[in-house]
């Protein structure tokens, strides 16, 4: 199908959305390579930080049809101001129990996420949601399982895993929040119900938590607007780091 | 978590296709059955091809060298009321360190004596390992789809596939 100017805007908003919660998040679990507490986890993080970037350069690619942009560009050159990253995949990387809660509520929303867009009008992007879907699966039992350890362990376990909860759990409706231009792609049958994928997600994330005996703290305030529109001051020098090298030679013609 | 402080050992049985036999790839660390299953996928399945996998706790394995399976014959060993199901493995080559413990079949006895007696061929393989079928958990086939297929579609690239200009230190070039 073709799109409208206005649909092709509110698409590459989107995407942005999408590309940059994923490469976020998987430059923050990247940082466990080397450092897990198991050399099989250590492997399986690296796994997941992989897939997280490779979905950031799907959606990236995607955006790439509609406007020309460049990948690269936008992930080694952009301000963080520029960034359209969820507050929940900014945070740092933390201990081994706020990793596996944060991987385990993005991967929940993905899942609800990706099943919906495989419905999408947009074949490009119903068939990325497709493809990606697949690896979600494997990263959501992963996690699930940390979850469920950390909260039935042992005391220390559980009170990292309660603290996490703390941080991460507020966090949840500014990511699932709909952009400015979402109604309209919604309209389109380009995407999904932003509230019916808030109603799903939410409700399997505290069914898991609940069922666990975690208390849940109240929900931070979604800003009015653009609700992607601030950065957590965490972001900034998580990029000064990541865009390093790639700023070093600007012009480089080959790495 | 065992005596010294690793979490209980697995060992991995990797089937890369339908039409080939499970073989031994290795062997993970684990706290559970679950945990164990996803160390395994993401350890030794995510690049290689793979349809199925089969793991076995440690104590569930018993293994024989050449060397010891004339005392694996002779040893007595435990009287099981029940008779048990032993799934068969042989390493029959020296060629492939990767994959030498092959699986070919099963047998049924009361005792690893009698298992062994009935698993080992005429000619002696190199190595047995007779592992305890009750034991052993499996990929779900509803899994396959979703934890093996994407490797399929992960490709490796060579060095060469990277145009990288190497620049030498002017220092480095007086000198030679």
């Amino acid at each position: 199908m073709t799109l409208t100017p206005e649909l092709k805007a509110a698409l590459v908003e989107r995407l942005t959305a999408f590309a940059d919660d994923e490469l976020v998040l998987g430059h923050r679990q990247a940082g466990w390579t080397g450092h897990a507490p198991l050399l099989e986890e250590d492997i399986a993080m690296a796994n997941v930080a992989q897939d997280e970037i490779g979905h950031a350069v799907a959606w990236f690619e995607l955006r790439a049809e509609l406007d020309g942009s460049d990948p690269d560009r936008l992930a080694f050159f952009r301000a963080a101001d520029d960034y359209r990253s969820a507050w929940l995949s900014e945070q740092p990387r933390g201990d081994w129990a706020f990793t596996m809660l944060r991987q385990y509520l993005f991967d929940a929303y993905e899942a609800e996420l990706l099943a919906r867009l495989s419905g999408s009008s947009h074949r490009p992007l119903a068939d990325t949601a497709t493809k990606l879907a697949r690896e979600e699966l494997f990263h959501l039992r992963h996690s699930r399982l940390w979850v469920e350890r950390l909260a039935h362990g042992t005391e220390e376990s559980r009170s990292r895993l309660v603290s996490a909860v703390t941080v991460a759990w507020p966090l949840m409706p500014q990511l699932l929040a709909p952009l400015p231009q979402d109604a309209a792609l919604e309209a389109a049958k380009l995407t999904y119900s932003s509230r019916d994928l808030e109603q799903s997600v939410l409700a399997a994330t505290r069914a898991e938590l609940v069922g666990h005996g975690i208390a849940l703290p109240p929900f931070a305030p979604v800003p009015a607007g653009n609700p992607r529109a601030q950065r957590t001051e965490h972001l900034a020098p998580m990029l000064a780091v990541m865009q390093s090298v790639a700023r070093a030679d600007a012009d480089a013609q080959a790495w | 978590m065992t005596a010294d402080g690793q979490l209980p050992r697995w060992e991995v049985f990797k089937q890369d296709s339908s039409t080939k036999a499970h073989a031994a790839v290795g062997s993970v660390h684990a706290a559970d059955a679950e945990h164990a299953l996803l160390m395994a996928r993401s350890v030794f399945a995510r690049r290689p091809s793979a349809v199925s996998m089969w793991l076995a706790p440690q104590w569930a394995v018993h293994q024989y060298t050449r060397e010891q399976l004339a005392e694996g014959f002779a040893a007595p060993s435990e009287q099981l009321a029940v008779p048990a199901r032993y799934l068969v493995f042989l390493k029959t080559s020296d060629r492939r360190s990767m994959a030498a413990y092959e699986h070919r079949g099963e047998v049924v006895a009361s005792s690893t004596t009698a298992a062994l007696r009935a698993a080992v061929p005429d000619e002696p393989p190199l190595g047995v390992w007779l592992v305890e079928a009750a034991a052993v958990i499996a990929t779900d086939t509803a899994d396959a789809e979703p934890w093996f297929a994407p490797a399929t579609e992960k490709r490796y690239k060579q060095q060469s596939e990277y145009a990288v200009s190497v620049k030498r230190h002017p220092a480095a070039r007086e000198e030679s």
